[in-house]
């Protein structure tokens, strides 16, 4: 790209510091006042340095071509990253009549025992790193407005006065039977309940998988948004004394987990739910597996059976239910677009480049003045 | 009844506060106001709301705090702080700005208010704060003090019961101007005599004309009946002017506080408005057009994507009891309402401010320009107002005066003719010109004894016939040293013409020496002292374009000396060698010089007396004074003989001829409009390349009309015009058009008149539609014969033709002040002819060269600098608003937030209008220089 630098040295004869008149002219001019001729400095006079890129055939076709020769192979690198993830999605909605998990389509919260199916599936390939398990939900508008804001953030920090009152935006979902909700508000009354179980079945034998349930949720969110009611001793019952569960739980809140630092609204999966998903099709982190030892992938290729607690309804609202593997790389997740975005426009950049330098060396020469001299 | 009409038009004073002898007139108390100026708009109470109420009269600011109030009623996806914020902050930013301006204001009204002023209470002299100052006090004022007040003027420590003033701070004239005391009273000199004045004065209510003022004043004696003396505008002293060259005055106030006539001109004038800022209304209607159907869509999607009722109220989701139960029509319109609250960052908050400041900021960069200060009178350019900034960038059309802003208005004797012999002051041998006072070129053959007779009568006219002052430096022996030294006195005139004309009959041996006592005297060529009592001055004004005096000479003999434009001239002469006298006229006219006519007649003392009543009747009349008067001077004025012309010769403003070069270039039409005559326009015109010599020039005057009817020629003028347009453009299509001819129309103010005129059927349009066809093809046009009102009728008739083009008015005088007012941009030479013009203008420069850099330049870069802004605001705001459109489809029509609050907060009150404030204060996307270089950059 053509700089054009066009800072100007005062060399039109006034001295640079040449600031109004001498001091005694200004004071002792009687009557005159002093003069008001502005000052020849750079900012005043408009005169700042500055540069400005002139787009001519010089400067634009390189630029085409180093910015193609760039993101070309950005594009690949990314892609082929991109590609290395490891990925297995399974939908276990059971729309389908075939499905295992048919006879579980129509199943309500309160089912006890719970409707349980199983799912066999073959992974191909192995999963080399440490693999993170989702559930996904689609057609399930967690950004809606409405559901977005019945929540009361004051309460999940903790807040005593909040937990027996809660905010009104929790309406329908503030009080059951005279007794406040906690934790309140409809996003927390729709967590998701189905129990998911990975077994890997070598030689018919159903070796289970460790699901590490910690360390799934954000840190700020765990340690400094959530917290749990404080009060004299650490039991929770105690605690959330005078409060009642979410309507659509099985169990209250101060139940959720055996473990102490993982209960009441500090539970790591409560935590994952609570924090809303911007589009109707979502994934949420529900486990870790952690990769054991460097001999062996985490996940081999091979026969493997999942195992689902069918709470949660979806099938009223049109909804799909899906369980994902998948490992990450230093770019995240699987994601292909990126990749394919600095491809393109590489190439576009790249096809453009030699489009118009087929154009300026054929007509080029007819009109070179045509730039605005400077 | 009438007594309740005269209480109406006029007031009565009672100087001193003293009643009337009793019986004279009926007593009728008037009220009036203390001497407290009061020019800010606010008091410290009625600031929060009286400048809430301004700020929301505003469209965009009531829009906003509509949308605020709906965000604090309904149930908003938003939080109300969210737009309440950025519109507490413009508010506050605009009520900050407006505050510290008021306050300013009133610190300045404060001190002015509590400065002390001398006053005469029961025959002591006592000092009290101007602001307790009221109508009928007699107040004494010394030398370099400002009038309190507007005074009349009763006496002065100089025996002639005159003094000097200068109006710098009201007009900008900073010649001495003399003011007389009133005749009865000009021997009182102390405190005690002053308060034995029994008098009342009656005069008009107050008027803002600064320089028209009528009344009376009845003086009473002992028990006599009263004596009535009228009182003009030379009696009237005007608060703001400063008294000068005078010991102390004694006046009495007639006009207080908000009712003097300078606090009366500081109305504020009508707000011009830029095209960029109209254009920006209308974009804002658009995107309220666009803000509303985007609202209207997404409610009307939304009811259709929850028909379904799964969609509407999942299991996970359900709505409240009280919601369930609302009117269908009611939530639609809530929603509605939401989802305008949702998208209302489309409109841009804080443009105006934005705006605002760019142009404030901007306008520091026109004053601060070096190449725009003049040395010589050390003025720089003056912003008055810095919201037509942009405006400087569009111009398609300049309207200028030529004297004073084409010419330098620097006047120069050059020769004067009588009865057709011409005398140049100077004499020319060898090529040098000497300058001799006795030398008297004489071109033609020497007159004979009349001639000699003529010649005479012509020198004292032009020593009589004027309202120069001499500056005399010391007063004690002033006379003695211009005696001594015949050019060591200084001439002071408001015209230039004047001074130039004395100074030049000097040089051909009659001095003006000093007006004493009414006597004026002259020094003639024997160096003998001529003494002519000086009895009436019918003095210039520009319709009658002429002035007379009327002189008694030490014979005894009443002369009346009229000098005027030759125009005022002729018709009223009767016998002199006219045809000699306007054949020299012309000829000089047609270079470009400014010639007047001299003549006199002999008075005889009946005659005289005639005269005089008249006058003095004239004069007593308070109602339609100027009226009286001029048809008193009609009257008088008549039956010359005419004694021969002067010339004047007006210099062209260094690079006007560049200037104008360089804005025809940049496709700007370049108007003259002057008073002069045609042939004088023409040949500045000439000068300074407007007509050029390929020219062709197409004339609509009188004297063509005259020939044929008004709708023959013009279209004759428009056949010829149209023709070559047709060829015109067969030309460029063929590349041929570098030699194209173009056009330079001459029209004058009668045939203009008789254009604006609306003809008997009412089609009046006819004609100006096709005068508008004629000019739109000329390159240049010149009007000469122009009254001022004239002026401003061309501007706005180019103004609302139909392409609405954007018009820039220069001058520098009083007569171009309707035409600055009229034009989208008025522009002020800051010259010789007061200030005026540079007061009433938007922008004020020292030259007019400097108008080249001031359009071309500065010009080009606010209206790119502006033009870029206003598109980025508005290109942001939908950039911003346009994802969280599309985001509702995938939300379920929920009036979700896409953005965090507090982005959205900031996003407009900070994050896009502050980078681009920059920008908009420091882009040239071409340099200066290249822009001075090449103005077809301009179009």
């Amino acid at each position: 790209m053509a700089v054009n630098y066009s800072a100007k040295e005062e060399a039109d004869g006034h001295p640079s510091g040449g600031v109004g008149v001498p001091g005694g002219a200004a004071v002792g001019g009687g009557g005159a006042g002093k003069t008001r001729k502005p000052d020849n400095t750079a900012f005043k006079q408009q005169r700042l340095p500055a540069w400005q890129p002139i787009l001519t055939a010089g400067t634009v076709l390189p630029a085409f071509f180093i910015i193609g020769l760039i993101f070309i192979p950005i594009g690949i690198g990314i892609f082929v990253t991109s590609n290395n993830i490891r990925e297995y999605e399974i939908d276990y909605t059971g729309t389908d009549p075939s499905s295992p998990c048919f006879k579980c389509l129509n199943v309500s919260w309160d089912s006890t025992p719970p409707c349980t199916c199983t799912i066999n599936f073959t992974l191909e390939h192995s999963f080399e790193s440490n693999v993170f398990m989702y559930y996904g939900l689609s057609n399930f508008y967690q950004n809606h407005r409405r559901y977005v804001k019945s929540r009361d953030d004051s309460q999940l920090n903790g807040d005593n006065s909040s937990l027996l009152n809660p905010s009104k935006e929790c309406e329908p979902y503030r009080t059951n039977e005279d007794k406040p909700i906690a934790p309140c508000g409809a996003i927390a009354n729709s967590m998701f309940n189905d129990t998911l179980e990975l077994y890997r079945i070598d030689n018919d034998t159903r070796i289970p998988i460790t699901l590490i349930k910690k360390g799934i949720a954000w840190w700020t969110d765990k340690n400094v948004k959530f917290r749990n009611p404080t009060g004299d001793g650490n039991n929770l019952t105690a605690l959330f004394q005078g409060t009642t569960k979410p309507v659509n739980w099985p169990k209250p809140v101060y139940m959720l987990d055996s473990e102490p630092d993982n209960n009441g609204f500090i539970n790591e999966d409560f935590i994952v739910w609570m924090r809303t998903a911007a589009l109707p099709t979502f994934r949420k982190l529900y486990r870790l597996i952690e990769r054991k030892d460097n001999m062996q992938p985490t996940l081999q290729a091979g026969k493997y059976s999942l195992d689902i607690a069918y709470n949660y309804p979806v099938h009223s609202f049109d909804g799909r239910k899906r369980m994902i593997l998948s490992t990450i790389s230093w770019m995240g997740g699987k994601n292909p677009f990126l990749g394919i975005a600095y491809i393109t426009v590489g190439s576009i950049c790249f096809f453009l480049g030699v489009v118009l330098l087929i154009i300026h060396h054929k007509y080029g020469n007819r009109n070179t003045s045509a730039d605005i001299p400077n | 009844c009438a007594g309740e009409e005269n209480w109406v038009d006029s007031r009565t004073i009672y100087v001193g506060h003293r009643e009337p002898p009793p019986g004279t007139e009926a007593y009728i108390p008037q009220r009036f106001p203390d001497n407290r100026i009061v020019s800010s708009k606010y008091t410290f109470w009625n600031f929060i709301p009286k400048n809430l109420f301004e700020q929301f009269r505003r469209i965009a600011n009531f829009y906003f705090l509509i949308i605020f109030l709906v965000q604090l009623i309904i149930d908003t996806p938003t939080s109300p702080v969210t737009s309440g914020l950025p519109l507490l902050f413009v508010i506050t930013v605009t009520a900050i700005k407006q505050g510290y301006e008021d306050w300013l204001r009133h610190k300045a009204d404060n001190a002015m208010n509590q400065c002390p002023v001398h006053f005469i209470q029961h025959g002591k002299l006592v000092r009290k704060q101007s602001r307790k100052l009221r109508v009928g006090d007699i107040v004494m004022v010394k030398e370099d003090e400002t009038f309190p007040c507007d005074l009349i003027f009763l006496s002065s420590s100089r025996g002639d019961g005159t003094c000097f003033v200068t109006t710098a701070s009201l007009d900008g004239e900073s010649s001495h101007k003399t003011y007389y005391a009133v005749q009865d009273t000009k021997a009182f000199h102390n405190e005690q005599e002053i308060d034995a004045l029994h008098a009342t004065i009656e005069c008009e209510q107050p008027q803002p004309d600064l320089y028209k003022f009528v009344g009376r004043i009845n003086v009473y004696h002992d028990r006599n009946e009263p004596t009535a003396r009228p009182l003009g505008s030379e009696n009237l002293l005007l608060r703001g002017a400063t008294l000068k060259n005078t010991e102390k005055i004694f006046g009495v106030a007639i006009y207080t506080g908000m009712e003097t006539k300078m606090a009366l001109n500081y109305q504020a004038k009508s707000q011009k408005r830029s095209a960029v800022e109209k254009s920006m209304n209308a974009f804002l209607i658009v995107y309220l057009c666009i803000l509303i159907s985007k609202a209207l869509i997404n409610t009307v999607l939304k009811y259709v994507w929850q028909s379904e009722p799964f969609r509407d109220e999942p299991w996970y989701n359900q709505k409240t009891e009280p919601e369930r139960k609302r009117n269908l029509f009611l939530r639609a319109f809530t929603d509605f309402l939401a989802f305008m609250v949702l998208f209302n960052y489309i409109i841009p908050v804080s443009m105006y401010v934005t705006v605002e400041m760019q142009k404030f900021l901007g306008s520091y960069f026109l004053t601060w320009d070096e190449e725009m200060f003049d040395e010589d009178t050390g003025e720089g350019p003056l912003v008055n107002t810095s919201d037509l900034n942009e405006e400087l960038g569009q111009i398609e059309y300049v309207f200028t005066d030529k004297t004073g802003t084409l010419t330098e208005n620097n006047m120069e004797f050059v020769e004067c003719c009588i009865e057709g012999h011409v005398y140049v002051p100077h004499v020319i041998c060898n090529g040098q010109i000497i300058h001799d006072c006795t030398g008297i070129d004489m071109i033609d053959s020497s007159p004979g004894g009349s001639g000699k007779e003529r010649e005479e009568l012509f020198f004292r006219a032009l020593c009589l016939c004027h309202t120069v002052q001499v500056k005399d430096d010391d007063s004690v022996d002033g006379l003695k040293k211009s005696q001594l030294s015949r050019r060591s006195c200084i001439y002071i005139s408001s015209s230039p013409d004047e001074v130039a004309l004395v100074e030049g009959i000097q040089r051909l041996g009659y001095t003006y020496l000093r007006l004493k006592d009414n006597f004026m005297e002259i020094l003639n060529r024997e160096n003998n002292l001529e003494k002519f009592e000086l009895l009436e001055v019918l003095s210039f004004d520009s319709v009658r374009r002429r002035m007379s005096v009327i002189v008694k000479s030490s014979t005894g003999d009443i002369f009346l000396f009229c000098k005027g434009a030759d125009s005022s001239i002729f018709p009223r002469v009767k016998e002199g060698k006219i045809d000699q006298v306007r054949s020299r006229v012309e000829r000089n006219a047609v270079e470009g010089l400014r010639t007047l006519c001299v003549a006199y007649k002999k008075l005889t003392t009946e005659e005289y007396n005639k005269a005089q009543k008249l006058l003095q009747n004239a004069k007593l009349a308070l109602q339609d004074r100027e009226k009286k008067l001029a048809e008193v001077y009609e009257k008088i004025e008549r039956d010359f003989i005419l004694l021969g012309a002067t010339a004047v010769e007006d210099r062209l403003q260094e690079k006007a001829a560049d200037t104008i070069e360089a804005l025809q270039k940049a496709g700007i039409k370049v108007w003259v409009l002057t008073g002069d005559k045609m042939e004088t326009a023409a040949a500045t015109c000439y000068a300074c390349k407007l007509f050029r010599r390929n020219t062709q020039i197409l004339e609509l005057t009188t004297k063509k009309i005259e020939e044929q009817s008004l709708h023959d020629v013009l279209f004759d003028l428009s056949k010829t015009v149209l023709r070559h347009n047709g060829s015109l453009t067969r030309d460029t299509f063929s590349g041929l058009s570098t030699d194209m001819q173009d056009y330079g129309l001459i029209i004058d103010g009668a045939a203009l008149s008789l254009i604006m005129k609306p003809r008997q059927d009412g089609s009046s349009g006819n004609y100006r539609e096709l005068f508008l066809e004629i000019c739109r093809n000329c390159s240049a046009v010149l009007c000469c014969r122009m009254a001022p009102l004239q002026k401003a009728q061309i501007v706005k008739l180019i103004k609302l033709s139909k392409e609405h083009p954007i018009t820039l008015a220069i001058g520098d005088g009083a007569n171009d002040v309707s035409m600055i007012l009229e034009a989208h941009v008025g522009i002020g030479i800051i010259g010789k002819e007061g200030r005026q013009a540079a007061r009433n203008s938007d922008y004020a420069i020292p030259k007019f060269k400097h108008l080249k850099k001031m359009l071309l330049v500065h010009g080009h870069f606010y209206y790119v600098r502006i033009s870029e802004l206003v598109q980025y605001f508005f290109y942001k705001n939908v950039c911003f608003i346009f994802p969280q459109f599309l985001y509702q489809f995938f939300c379920g029509f929920s009036q979700q937030t896409l953005y965090d609050t507090a982005y959205l907060t900031l996003y407009n009150i900070s994050f896009t209008s502050l980078p681009i404030l920059l920008f908009g204060l420091m882009e040239q996307h071409v340099s200066a220089d290249t822009l001075k270089r090449e103005p077809s950059l301009y179009r």
